[in-house]
This record gives structure tokens, sequence and C-alpha cells, in this order.
């Protein structure tokens, strides 16, 4: 008790610190708005996504291919195929995010239809074939009645990456930059012709300092 | 203490090293993207205003459409199928378009309707339509464009399902010939067995595969194919069609040369 009594300034201190070096390691979460800039290491982001997303519905949505179908059709809205997105960057990068908004934003819109792809059709040519074995004859989907597509919406995401460490007295600043690039085309499915190709491109400086500072 | 302060001066120079990037930010942490929203209203006004404006004239061009239309011409235009005698209402109400969609041009008694757009071709049932023509407000003649060229209909025929096999036929055989003459005898036989399949009463066309077999070094299957070339023009001739056997006189001898040479090369 003497011992510790010596110590008695030193000791409040240390206990201090060490409370508020636990205190600033508590985790905290919160909701924030979903649109809000938030980057963090610099790698591509739900950010970046939104910013691709937004890009690419407004020059597809409001570009003149659209129109072009319209007329050439009386009025009737084209019939688009969600196909492929390909990642080419050096990121993994949830390329289904901005996919699945430009996707959305063709449906609600109204000026697209979209009709299932791929991995969802098989899906539901299995439950409609189901129900041609299982269900009441009046409440059968009917078979061959699939809507062909006129087009299909392809793209890919690509990258490039360019970085620096510059050291001085033994301590290194880091820099980088990250330039991504999205192409999206809408491809005729029967000449292959490409009706619209939309593109975004992102560019970031990342910058580590050395200390902090 | 010296040491110290030291240490923290080289640190702060440190920190000091100039940026190679000076462009200012276009987007920091914490503003806020707004989301497409608005993008998609517009677009969905706009395509809603389309779809009401040409659903409008579309269901006008129908009504006038069948106002007084033969049965076999109202039939077509319910079933959504260009045919001979429409006239320009008819033919818009069966391709489910508008004026807009085509070009047309007027010279006397003729109307020649094509494509306005070509990367958007208004279309009937059948096919993508690459020219309709009328004659005194008649449609007179029309075309779809096809793989292998434009396929024309004059006459009632051809737009039925043996006229338009046939007018297939015709372009594939063509461009099996110019195949054959380019060397290309695999394509070349691909598009023979299609003519086969699609007119199987054709002596000539076995004829021509078996020439294409027989000069690509094939000789077991040429010979079976010359065989079947005369097997044919004696069920023709059977058949008391003795003058379209008469013009395949060249290839009827040529065939039983072969045959004699290639049997011949076999033993």
């Amino acid at each position: 008790m003497k011992r510790l009594h010596r110590f008695g300034p030193w000791a409040g201190a240390l206990v201090l610190l060490v409370l508020g070096a636990a205190g600033c390691s508590n985790q905290q979460v919160s909701r924030i708005d979903p649109g809000t800039v938030t980057d963090l290491s610099g790698r591509w982001n739900d950010t970046d996504s939104r910013l691709v997303a937004n890009a690419l519905i407004e020059q597809s949505l409001l570009g003149p291919w659209l129109d072009r179908y319209a007329t050439g059709h009386g009025g009737d809205a084209p019939t688009v195929i969600v196909g492929d997105f390909r990642n080419r960057s050096q990121e993994h990068i949830p390329v289904q995010t901005f996919v699945n908004d430009l996707e959305s934003a063709y449906i609600n819109s109204g000026a697209v239809t979209v009709v299932a792809s791929g991995k969802e059709r098989e899906d539901i040519r299995g439950e409609r074939e189901d129900q041609q074995e299982f269900a009441r004859a009046d409440t059968r989907a009917a078979l061959g009645q699939e809507l062909g597509a006129n087009y299909i919406l392809q793209g890919e995401l690509s990258s490039i990456a360019d970085e620096e460490e510059t050291m001085r007295f033994g301590a290194t600043r880091k820099e980088k930059i990250v330039f991504y690039q999205v192409d999206a085309r809408l491809v005729d499915l029967e000449s292959n012709a490409v009706v619209w190709a939309g593109q975004h491109k992102i560019k970031k400086y990342i910058e580590r300092k050395p200390f902090g500072l | 203490m010296n040491r110290m302060a030291m240490l923290a001066a080289l640190a702060l120079l440190a920190g000091c090293v100039p940026k190679k990037v000076n462009e200012q930010p276009i987007m920091e942490n914490d503003q806020v993207v707004p989301d497409a929203s608005a993008t998609v209203a517009a677009a969905s006004a706009e395509a809603e205003r389309r779809r009401a404006e040409a659903g409008a004239s579309r269901d006008a061009l129908r009504a006038e459409a069948l106002a007084s239309c033969a049965p076999a011409i109202c039939d077509a235009v319910v079933r959504g199928e260009v045919a001979l005698g429409m006239n320009e209402v008819q033919v818009l109400a069966a391709t489910g378009s508008t004026e807009d969609a085509w070009s047309i041009r007027r010279s006397g008694a003729s109307l020649v309707m094509v494509p306005m757009d070509p990367r958007v071709v208004p279309e009937d049932v059948v096919g993508n339509l690459a020219m309709v023509q009328l004659t005194d407000d008649r449609v007179s003649r029309y075309g779809y464009a096809e793989a292998q060229g434009v396929r024309l209909v004059n006459e009632p025929f051809d737009a039925t399902a043996e006229g338009r096999a046939q007018a297939v036929a015709d372009q594939l055989m063509r461009e099996g010939d110019e195949l054959a003459a380019r060397g290309e005898f695999d394509a070349a036989l691909n598009r023979y067995d299609r003519v086969s399949i699609l007119n199987p009463s054709d002596p000539m066309v076995d004829f021509k595969i078996a020439r294409v077999l027989d000069t690509a070094l094939r000789p077991y299957e040429a010979l079976i194919q010359y065989q079947l070339f005369l097997h044919r023009l004696e069920i023709e001739k059977i058949e008391a069609r003795g003058e379209a056997a008469a013009q395949l006189a060249e290839a009827i001898a040529l065939a039983q040369q072969r045959i004699v040479i290639l049997e011949r090369q076999a033993r």
C-alpha cells in the first residue's frame, strides 16, 4: 500500500490513459444516407457504383435509340435482356450493383421492357413446366408466350492504376491514381448493330501522408 | 531534449514532400450523390407520351384499315401480315407502324414505302420488310429483308409457305454456286444440303452436291450422289417430265461418265 502510494500520481495518470485508449476503440455503428460520399480506402465503393448507375441511366434513357425504336414500331417499347458485365479491373468489384440499378430504372421508367436473363429464365421455365403437370388447368401459365428480346445490354469495367512512393528522412509518402472506366452497349440481337453506347469515367487521387500529416 | 526536437523537425520535413497532383477534388466525403429518380421520372413521362400518341394513331389506322376490307385482306391485317392488294393504311395497320416509320415516295400511280431508318425496320409476322410497292393504291409487290437477301412477293404463291421455301431455296442455291466457284466446298455443301431439304424434288441439287464432293476428292460420297441424281431423273421420267430431264442431258452424261470412273477407281 505504501509502495502504491509512492507512485500515486503516475498510477492515476496511467489508469486514465488506459481508460482513454479503451474508449477510443469502442465500436460505433450509425445509419447514414446511402447517397453520402464515404471514401475510406480509395478502393471502388458504393459512391462509384451510384455515379456509374446514374450516368448510364441518364445516357441510355435519354438517348435517341428509344425514340428511333418507338418510331419504327408504332410507339412500342424495345425489349432488352441484360447480358454480361465483365470486371476487367484489378479489384474485386461487384458490378451487379450498378447493373441492377440500370435494370430497375429501365423497368420503372416503362420506356424499356426487360426480360429475364440466363439462370433466371431456366428457373422460370422449370416452374412453368411444373405447372403444366400439377396446376389447375385454368391457372396454368401458357407455354410459348415468352417475349423475345430486341437488344442485349453488355459491358465491362476496366481500371488503370498509377502509384508512387516518395521517401524523405525515412518517412514514406504514397500517392496513387486509380482510373475506372465503365462501358455499356446495347446490341441489336438480329444485326449485331450497337444501337447505344454509354460510358462513365472515374479518376481518384489517393494520398497517404507520413505521420498522418 | 534536443534529440527529440530534431526528430520532430525531421518528421515535419518528411511530411512536407510536395504533392505530385494538384487538381482540386470534384467530390468530397459527406457530399450527397442524388439517385437517378428524376431521370427515370422524365423518361417515364416521355415514354408514356410516346405510347399514347402512337397508340392513338395506331388505333385510328387499324379502325380505318378494317372498315372496308375484303375478307382475305381483313384476315391478313388481323394476323399482322402484309398481303398483295392492301392499301397504304392496311399496310401500316398490318405492320403495327405509323407513317413515321416509313419513307414514302410517290411517282404517278406508283408509291414505294421503304423503312425510314435501316436500323429499325418495320416488320410483320413473317419478317422484316425491306420495301412495299403500291400501284393504284394497292400493294403490287413487297420484299422481306432475309438472311440470303431480299425476298420478293409478286404473286399470291410467293406469300405461301411453299413459295417462301422456293425463294429461299433459290437464294441458297445461288449462294452455294458462288461458294463452290470460290473453292469453299464445305460451305457450298452446307448450302446445297439446305436446298435439298427445302426443295427435295430438284435433281439438280443432287448433281451439284455430287460435283462438289467429286471435286473435293470425296469419291465414295460423290458416287452415291451421282447415282442418286440419275435415280431421281428416272423417277422424273416415269412421272412424264421428260422435258425437264432433257434439259439436264449434259448433267446426265457427266454423271454417268463420273460413275464409271469412280467405280473403276474404287476397284
